[in-house]
């Protein structure tokens, strides 16, 4: 671990519980950790455990219903919709299970995106496209549609376009699981060399080949967190 | 699941969707059947050509309006509908492919989605032609209120049920189409976007490199649903067709007729005659807008007449133009007339049809009127001829230009056919030494006195009145601008509610803009959902979904509008007055037309970015 001691994620008795129509549904209970600087860290679980709600609530998609959740010093449950869209765009990069790019922006684009929001000069744009296609060797595709690109490939755009801004975190939910092995593995080798260059990483997974990166790993069940390895 | 209670339970689940094709189909067929209501009521339009108030030109006026604006109401209407049940099924297709998926057979899916088309339609059109009763019986209502006597007949059960049956059916078939063809296909392809949306994979059209973010996602999102695209810009297009004529054509038109009636009856005029003659005066003027019994009254009984004194001591008063006049109720009778026909020679016109009608002697070179004239006004003062009022020529001749009347025994040529409000449109106007030679009649019967604008009003009318009562305190100065005010007042309101017609449509199409907003929103959740979470603000979204209205609204409002001021142009009165006033007047109409239909359509975008994104993913 290259890391500092400072906790860039910090969770107390976080709680979420949803409800549907009179019923309540906890996904959620009373779960308590940290993530340090610099730190890999594998979130665990079977399908249902909380692993997504978790990421959602770290990235402020989601609020936690009681609790704390501590993300660069910010109280993320008490932030508005506005704060918390300036903050992901500044400090978090997310890559979802089913990529989600944005169907009519082409891939140099939807890389691009972040960075438009946040007013960045075009050439720093630019550059930083070419170097994020290079980083995830799509190159040759960076003028293509969504459509014209295989899952592999859509996956590895979603991760250029969370690390556009460069954030100090990367959240990315089951990255693997929806790509065939081959495509996995350019995956994960980028995830490793996110890990050698000490990005601050939390991925929630099934993965047994991510767990081998992890520095931290999480594992939930029901929503509880019943083990924290480092 | 029967299929009524899952049309019931679909519907009250998807409350905005519904209520807005609902309410779509209800304003379009309210509108309709309002303007059919309406043109009933008043006389004339499309049901009835019965000119019970206003004279014959003016009718036909306010009848090519209605005619014209009432087939552009009904073929907006259908657009709408037509629109508006292709964006409801178009969002259900995708729930077609899924419970054929499913297993469910296609005739159960039809069943379910037909019921839910069914309840629909059946409760737009119901609510539609409530809508549009009570807005007649209330336009009526209020017409009669302002002292105006417009029939409150009966309420026209066959008019309703035609106009539900048509827009029913039209609905029902638009409507069943998608069912249908959604039924037939594999549901593979009734789940793909491309299909239930009308997408396509790749939009032609990438847009500028510099463009912004927002302005690049809408363009392209624009191009790709070039279906519901077009759609709604058709829509649309035929609503500010019908935006611009009423409103461009409607002030034009008011400014026009009114200032035919403000010059035929004169401002700043006042009548001086027997208090008799003056409240039959009022009473003729008031023919134009409403019913009045007119019972037999001698014009020429020597109590009315008026002495050469009276005369001469009004004309010496400052700041006042005098022109004198006999008024008076005689039979007309027209003369038989030839035309040349260039195939078949000469030819007859006309009969030998007679008729009573208002008699006015005027002095032609001094007369303070300005008439609206078809051929030419009085000239020469010792000439055999006459101008006729509209309403006298349409029912008594057949080319008055061409023919004669003859009117107690001497015969007059036609010269022209004018607008009056007086009597309706039934007068005759010759020279005054003409009238006084052939009815024996000693003096005029009535004076019309023209107070100069820069004079000072009251003290003018002080004046006369004072003269009056010293010469004869029966006669009296009669104030003509109240009259002409109620003549004014009464088509600036006809013209109001023709022009206040396309604002049921508006709202309808704002409905459609509406529908066509969540069809794209629907279309774009997960794209949405992904932008706010890699950090864009709720307002991005908005900005968004904005850009993407305002290029389809504007797109209409250009091809509507230009073709609305053609249209106006071609069914425009004659010599239209337009005034500078007019012009802002119609601009900040059209404007806010446009203002109205965008603000609305923002509405489901504003409500969508409120919605946490955790909400706005699940659902895609």
């Amino acid at each position: 671990m290259k890391g500092t001691n400072e906790a860039v994620v910090l969770a107390s008795s976080l709680c979420k519980t949803y409800r549907v129509e009179n019923t309540q549904v906890e996904v959620l209970r009373n779960v308590d950790f940290d993530v340090k600087e610099s730190v890999f860290t594998v979130i665990s679980g079977a399908s249902g455990s909380g692993k997504t709600t978790l990421l959602n609530i770290i990235s402020g998609i989601d609020k936690p219903t009681s609790g704390k959740i501590i993300v660069f010093s910010e109280d993320l449950g008490a932030k508005d919709e506005d704060f918390l869209a300036s903050f992901r765009c500044n400090k978090i990069g997310f890559v979802f299970q089913s990529y989600n790019l944005v169907s009519t922006l082409t891939v140099a684009e939807n890389i691009a995106f972040p960075m438009e929001w946040l007013k960045k000069p075009l050439e720093q744009i630019q550059r930083r496209v070419e170097e994020l296609l290079d980083m995830v060797g799509l190159k040759q595709r960076a003028e293509h549609f969504p459509h014209q690109l295989s899952g592999g490939e859509q996956q590895r755009v979603a991760f250029a376009r969370a690390l556009a801004n460069d954030p100090p975190l990367l959240l990315a939910d089951e990255p693997t699981g929806n790509l065939d092995t081959r495509t996995s593995l350019k995956i994960i080798e980028i995830l490793h060399g996110l890990k050698d260059d000490g990005k601050t990483v939390a991925v929630a997974t099934h993965d047994e080949r991510i767990f081998k990166l992890s520095d931290q790993r999480l594992l939930l069940e029901d929503g509880k967190l019943v083990s924290k390895n480092e | 699941m029967s299929e009524t209670f899952f049309a019931i339970n679909d519907l009250t689940r998807r409350k905005l969707q519904t209520s807005l094709v609902v309410s779509g189909l209800a304003l379009c067929v309210a509108s309709t059947l309002f303007l059919l209501l309406l043109g009933d009521k008043l006389g004339f339009g499309i049901l009835s050509m019965t000119e019970r108030l206003l004279t014959t030109s003016f009718s036909r006026i306010f009848s090519n309006f209605i005619i014209f604006i009432g087939l552009l109401v009904f073929f907006v209407g259908a657009v709408i509908v037509a629109f508006m049940v292709f964006i409801m099924m178009s969002q259900r297709i995708r729930d077609i492919g899924l419970m054929k998926a499913t297993g469910c057979p296609n005739d159960l899916v039809f069943g379910y989605f037909m019921n839910e088309l069914v309840v629909v339609t059946f409760s737009g059109c119901l609510l539609g032609v409530i809508l549009g009763t009570i807005a007649d019986y209330a336009s009526t209502n209020l017409l009669n209120n302002m002292g105006f006597q417009a029939s409150q007949s009966t309420f026209n059960i066959w008019l309703a049920l035609i106009i539900f049956v048509i827009f029913f059916a039209i609905s029902l078939i638009i409507g069943a189409k998608p069912i249908l063809d959604a039924a037939r296909i594999e549901p593979s392809r009734a789940m793909s976007p491309s299909y239930c949306f009308g997408l396509r994979k790749e939009s032609d059209f990438r847009g500028s490199a510099k463009a912004g973010l927002t302005f690049k996602i809408a363009l392209r999102n624009l191009f790709r649903r070039k279906s519901a695209a077009f759609r709604i810009i058709l829509c649309l297009t035929t609503v500010f067709i019908l935006v611009t004529v009423a409103i461009a054509g409607g002030l034009i038109a008011d400014q026009t007729t009114k200032s035919w009636i403000e010059k035929a009856v004169g401002e700043n005029t006042v009548l001086i005659a027997h208090h008799d003659i003056c409240d039959r005066y009022a009473m003729l003027l008031s023919k134009f807008y409403e019913t009045t019994e007119s019972p037999q009254f001698n014009y020429t009984d020597g109590k009315y007449l008026i002495s050469n004194d009276m005369v001469n001591q009004l004309s010496t008063m400052p700041n006042v133009g005098f022109d004198l006049r006999l008024v008076l109720e005689s039979q007309v009778k027209e003369v038989e007339g030839w035309t040349l026909d260039p195939k078949l020679g000469t030819r007859p016109i006309g009969d030998s049809r007679h008729g009573t009608c208002l008699v006015i002697g005027i002095e032609p070179q001094k007369v303070a009127s300005q008439w609206f004239v078809n051929g030419r006004s009085l000239g020469d003062e010792e000439a055999y001829e006459v101008m006729i009022g509209d309403s006298l020529a349409q029912s008594m001749f057949s080319s008055p230009l061409y023919q004669n009347m003859t009117f107690l025994g001497e015969k007059f040529d036609i010269v022209g056919v004018c607008l009056d409000p007086i009597n309706n449109g039934n007068v005759t106007y010759m020279p005054l030494k003409i009238l006084q030679r052939v009815t024996m009649t000693t003096g005029p019967n009535a004076i019309m006195a023209r107070i100069e604008p820069s004079a000072d009003r009251t003290t003018v009318l002080n004046l006369i009145r004072a003269s009056l009562s010293s010469q004869n305190p029966e006669f009296e100065a009669l104030e003509l601008d109240k009259e002409l005010a109620k003549a004014t007042g009464f088509l600036g309101y006809i013209w109001s509610m023709i022009i206040l017609l396309p604002l049921f449509t508006l709202s309808a199409a704002s409905l459609c803009m509406m529908g066509y907003v969540v069809l794209t929103i629907s279309e774009q959740r997960q794209e949405f959902g992904v932008l706010r979470a890699v950090g864009v603000k709720p307002k991005a979204i908005v900005k968004i979904v904005s850009a993407q209205s305002f290029m389809i609204l504007i797109s209409s409002y250009a091809v509507g509008i230009s073709l609305g001021v053609i249209f106006t142009l071609m069914i425009l009165v004659p010599e239209p007055v337009v005034t500078a006033y007019t012009v802002v007047e119609i601009a900040a109409w059209l404007m806010a037309a446009l203002a109205i239909t965008f603000l609305l359509s923002l509405y489901p975008a504003v409500r969508f970015a409120k919605k946490p994104i955790i909400e706005i993913m699940s659902q895609s």
